[in-house]
């Protein structure tokens, strides 16, 4: 009888997604039909549509969508391109690194990684290009680094993350081997993604150098100018700003990340309207519709995905996959070795915040089971599926900057693989040292 | 007509803009809470359930104007192999099913929310009937249904191609890009121009 339902919620799932029907549509079609095959009562379907959204911490999903989108309108993340861009200066392959700059700083103001390629490639790409740069190159240096979006915090990944894994307490038997796992929570995730973020960028930093150095694609000056850095630093100083308003608050206690949001908001609608005055109406106005049709798709996906996850932990199919996985090998690296290829996979088919949604209820009791802690598991899953934007035929990334740059996705693939393959190494370091995640937070307490 | 015409745009675009005038009434609610707090170390009892029953319908309300801009996401990868008519038969076929979903979870919620749920349950702090607030779910399943009909009449019978708002963007970035190279452009401003434009 189990097996059957896992047949029927796999089954029905694949089936419904080879369609053509839409993920949530996917996930809730072969939830209801297990419900009805169970004879389960599927009143408890309403239930779940009304709890699974109705969270207080959930609302940081359209409030950073929104502060995101209002930053763009209101000139905050164009002072931060400026910026990267006077500091990377004479270096070899100095675009190329202050596209990778960029993107750091733009992560730390935007939950998003299509949303960060889109803001600095828009910039970057035609400054690269007119530099000299190979126009596929540019676009991919860009794609590549826009998935640091969504490890850099804030980060709507994470919050989406650790909202599908608040809800699952560790399975007994994980607590009975391992004693009692560290607590989770977004402050946390948020902590932990720095140093990754940080690992992930300098790949992409010592890559775009040795490329450079090879096709001879020659630094912004001839030496770094003070004034200009100072300049651009006076001019952005608004923008630089952000992050510190919205992390500080955030890390200080001061404010839940859904509340620092609401304040990135406000703080963007001030700036661009009394400092920077740049924010227009219209511009405001189609950065609420965006954040409408985004939080609605996101979060019918959130409905249907904790039905089937919430079938899938009933029937203990999480734990069935992590004995079978154990009976084959009880090695954590070769079981992070897995996993990340199966993510990596994943990535490149289907939309980040969906595969967080479907995956983590399997993922997370299977890393319990192995004595993983919840953050580090959280962090690795976030910078697997990162990779996922460079990578066809589902990269965000490649589609933004091919759009932007004007060079075809074939191209810029060829150029992007290096990036990936830098990017997939630094994903393997984090995963097998999870110091790197979790020495930051445990600094501060967390 | 032109007046008629209005009404039907008004019509055409009333759940967006309801939407958008949710979203932006919670997020100064918990503008002023923050604010309240943190300044005057004063919290208002209600602001939570309020803003977070607001969000629920703006959450679902907003799904519905995804169906509309066909901006639920697909895996469509293996669609492209197919020849047109075949994928656009199981699509369509995919949003019947769609369609047969949401009717059934119509019945589910209507029936939870006039004849099985307790008439007297009333949210905690608001004393608001929950029935109101969950309301939500059997209004906004069939409002997505008929969104769902109408693009399917527009695709099948009409054979209009729809996109995808994300697919519209890098359509857009794409123009901009195009016009940069026209002017042949080498200063940062005209993209701000074509933009403006556009």
């Amino acid at each position: 009888m189990e097996n059957y339902v896992v047949e029927l919620l796999f089954g029905g799932f694949f089936a419904l997604l080879l369609l053509g029907a839409p993920i949530s549509v996917a996930l809730g079609g072969a939830a209801m039909g297990a419900y009805m095959a169970l004879d389960k009562d599927p009143i408890a379907l309403v239930q779940i549509a009304f709890t699974s959204v109705g969270s207080f911490p959930l609302m940081a999903l359209p409030a950073f969508v929104l502060a995101g989108a209002l930053m763009e309108a209101a000139g905050i993340s164009k002072r931060l391109v400026d910026l990267a861009e006077t500091l990377a200066g004479p270096i070899t392959g100095g675009l190329g690194a202050a596209t990778v700059l960029a993107c750091l700083f733009f992560g730390a103001i935007s939950g998003s990684g299509p949303a960060t390629t889109a803001a600095v490639g828009m910039l970057m790409i035609p400054a690269m290009t007119r530099r000299g740069y190979n126009r596929a190159y540019a676009s991919a240096v860009t794609a590549s680094s826009g998935g640091l979006g969504i490890i850099i915090p804030p980060s709507i990944p994470m919050v989406i993350f650790g909202i599908s894994a608040l809800g699952m307490a560790a399975p007994p038997e994980a607590i009975e081997k391992y004693g009692e796992f560290a607590s989770l929570s977004i402050p946390k995730l948020f902590i932990a993604g720095v140093m990754p973020g940080l690992v992930m960028a300098s790949a992409l930093l010592v890559m775009n150098y040795f490329i450079s150095r090879k096709k001879g694609y020659r630094g912004l000056t001839e030496r770094w100018s003070p004034q200009d850095v100072g300049a651009a630093a006076r001019k952005g100083v608004w923008s630089i700003l952000a992050p510190f308003i919205i992390l500080g608050g955030i890390y200080t206690g001061m404010f839940t990340p859904t509340e620092s949001a609401i304040v990135a908001i406000f703080y963007t609608l001030f700036v661009g309207l009394f400092i920077h005055r740049e924010l227009k109406f219209k511009a405001a106005l189609k950065a609420l519709r965006t954040t409408t049709w985004i939080t609605g798709r996101v979060l019918l996906i959130l409905f249907t995905a904790t039905a089937f996850g919430r079938l899938l932990v009933e029937t203990r199919i999480p734990v069935l996959i992590a004995e079978s996985m154990l009976s084959f090998t009880s090695n954590l690296y070769l079981v992070w070795t897995l996993i990340i290829l199966f993510l990596l996979f994943v990535g490149m088919f289907m939309e980040t915040l969906a595969a967080i949604m479907i995956l983590t209820p399997v993922l997370l009791p299977i890393m319990y089971t192995m004595g993983a802690d919840p953050t580090h598991v959280g962090i690795v899953v976030i910078c697997a599926l990162s990779i996922g934007f460079q990578t066809p035929p589902l990269g965000e990334n490649l589609f933004v900057a091919s759009g932007i740059g004007g060079e075809t996705v074939e191209r810029i693939v060829v150029k992007v693989l290096p990036f990936v393959f830098v990017s997939t190494v630094a994903l393997f370091l984090i995963a097998f040292f999870p110091k790197l995640s979790l020495w930051l937070p445990g600094l501060l307490g967390y | 007509m032109s007046s008629n015409r209005k009404f039907l745009h008004f019509i055409d675009n009333l759940e967006t803009m309801v939407c958008e005038a949710l979203l932006a009434m919670f997020v100064l609610l918990l503008f002023v809470q923050v604010m309240a707090r943190q300044l005057f170390g004063y919290s208002f009892a209600w602001t939570e359930e309020l803003s977070t029953y607001m969000f629920i319908w703006f959450a679902y309300l907003g799904a519905v104007v995804a169906a509309k801009m066909s901006a639920h996401n697909r895996v469509t990868f293996h669609l492209q192999f197919m020849p047109k008519v075949v994928a656009k038969t199981l699509t369509a076929f995919a949003d019947v099913l769609w369609i047969a979903f949401n009717m059934y979870f119509v019945y589910l919620s209507y029936d939870f929310v006039f004849n099985r749920m307790n008439a007297f349950w009333k949210s905690q702090t608001l004393g608001v009937p929950m029935k109101y607030i969950y309301l939500i779910l059997p209004l906004a399943f069939t409002l997505m249904s008929v969104r769902i009909l109408i693009n399917l009449y527009l695709t099948v019978v009409k054979g209009e191609e729809l996109i995808d708002p994300e697919a519209a963007e890098i359509e857009n970035l794409k123009m901009i890009n195009r016009y940069q190279t026209a002017v042949s452009s080498d200063d940062l401003v005209d993209t701000e121009a074509a933009k403006a434009r556009l």
